[in-house]
């Protein structure tokens, strides 16, 4: 049912809007930064790190709207529940958005272009975080709890094939001190996709908490 | 719909454990002539411990509130049907003397009453008709009374004034201390803030919250924020029927029933 006051339906909806249009901006971030260390593309790698300040807008602009919809509508339960979940989520996202640039900052460190086999390694983990966070970016923005537990049950996936890259990069490095930098910023890189499916997972946490009250938990650990 | 449930319940009362309970209402129904007014209610309000009761005009909250001290009894053609147990004594058992009655459970209504004659005499107007003090006796009774309402310091140097030269929210709290000058067990109040400018309700807020050491209240509010602030529990009425009773947070963050919700939420249609 509509809120009786029309203005009240109308700020959830343009912070809803405004909290998965932020979403999308942080995939696409995570997409692109991946794509600049696939290709080993330098200027585009620089373009990647600019773009994240829009990120830090989109979280500070939530924030403001945030705080200004309580404070103005003074909202109740599962209304008052949408700004506090809008605030953090936007949190985790803008944290995703910092971890894309740490990957796109790292490319033009590399001594050389990845082999093929790490760009197979990174792009496939880069892959599932970034589908991850846009599947509850998805289930956020329809307002759909099961997908946001679907989305959470998962990220042992993510924390796998993590662990695989990082034995496959350590494997490489012993007995090549030349390597040794390069295979350290990957480390990182891999890294870097392994906590964005935790905030991916933080954020399947919140939307659950906006729609239903109630916190997740016990979920399955590696 | 309600996220939390598939398919949530039409209604959700809380039981208090019988420990806590000073007030039991039980299959509670009322009538106006042949108007129902009241459906079946059974809920119970807890000692030294605040319970809002919240719903759309016309719900019965402040039609429950009259029957607790047997208000109604003033007027033909009312009666009502169940049980409000008193420390386990129903109180609309004709045996219950009214005037008893309402010593033991006071009431303060939406517009300030104060009568006529001095601040003083309307504090201790009612004690008079109940016990015999001394006149020292009756001094340190009304100071209490108005101590507690948070009222003596702006009264203390005119107590013969007139009743009705206060301000509006002065004659709020000089009716709540002329409730509690009687010492009831039940303090009811029916909308006691809907008259008051902000800072004169969050006085009479900091009265009840202060009172709630001694006293069961129960408190009929349009306001939500005022029931959120104020109350341990909160019942939502609607149509003459108790729709949800529990915790005021549990009420307010995430409640049972689609009613209270969309109530609570503004989505009342």
């Amino acid at each position: 049912m509509d809120h009786t006051l029309k203005a009240v339906d109308n700020d959830l909806a343009a912070l809803t809007y405004e909290v998965a249009a932020m979403g999308d901006l942080a995939v696409a971030q995570i997409r692109a930064a991946v794509d600049v260390f696939v290709r080993h593309d330098l200027p585009a790698a620089e373009k990647v790190v600019l773009a994240d300040n829009a990120v830090d807008l989109q979280d500070a602009e939530i924030e403001k709207n945030a705080v200004r919809f309580i404070a103005l509508r003074q909202p109740m339960a599962d209304d008052l529940r949408r700004p506090i979940a809008a605030m953090k989520i936007a949190m985790q996202l803008e944290r995703c958005g910092d971890l894309a640039k740490n990957i796109a900052k790292r490319v033009p460190r590399l001594a050389s272009p990845p082999s093929e086999g790490q760009s197979a390694s990174i792009a496939a983990l880069g892959h599932m975080a970034s589908e991850r966070l846009a599947a509850v970016i998805n289930a956020y923005r329809i307002d759909d709890a099961q997908g946001a537990y679907d989305v959470w049950l998962k990220d042992t996936d993510i924390d796998e094939r993590h662990d695989a890259i990082v034995r496959e990069i350590v494997a490489g490095m012993v007995g090549d001190t030349d390597v040794m930098a390069d295979a350290i910023h990957l480390l990182f890189i891999a890294k870097n996709l392994e906590r964005i499916g935790d905030h991916a997972t933080n954020v399947a946490e919140l939307v659950h908490y906006q729609i239903t009250g109630t916190d997740l938990s016990n979920r399955p650990k590696l | 719909m309600n996220a939390q449930l598939e398919n949530p319940p039409e209604t959700a009362v809380l039981e208090l454990p019988p420990e806590v309970v000073k007030l039991a209402i039980k299959d509670l129904s009322f009538f106006y002539g042949q108007k129902q007014a009241l459906f079946d209610v059974s809920v119970s309000f807890a000692a030294d411990a605040v319970t809002a009761l919240i719903g759309p005009s016309g719900c019965g909250k402040s039609t429950l509130l009259r029957v607790l001290n047997r208000m109604y009894s003033l007027y033909p053609g009312q009666r009502a049907q169940g049980q409000v147990m008193l420390d386990g004594e129903d109180m609309l058992s004709p045996r219950v003397d009214v005037a008893t009655l309402r010593a033991r459970v006071g009431m303060v209504f939406q517009k300030p009453t104060p009568f006529p004659m001095s601040i003083y005499d309307n504090v201790a107007y009612g004690v008079k008709l109940y016990e015999k003090l001394s006149k020292a006796d009756m001094a340190i009774r009304v100071e209490d009374s108005l101590r507690r309402a948070a009222l003596w310091d702006e009264v203390k140097d005119k107590l013969k004034e007139s009743g009705l030269s206060l301000s509006g929210g002065q004659q709020q709290r000089l009716c709540v201390a002329r409730g509690i000058a009687v010492k009831p067990e039940v303090l009811l109040l029916d909308e006691p803030a809907s008259a008051l400018d902000p800072i004169s309700t969050a006085r009479l807020e900091e009265t009840i919250a202060e009172l709630k050491r001694d006293y069961t209240i129960v408190i009929v509010t349009h306001n939500m924020g005022q029931a959120a602030r104020l109350s341990d529990h909160t019942g939502f009425m609607y149509l003459g029927k108790l729709i949800e009773f529990g915790e005021t947070e549990q009420l307010f963050t995430n409640p049972v029933t689609t009613r209270a919700r969309d109530y609570i939420t503004g989505r009342f249609g």
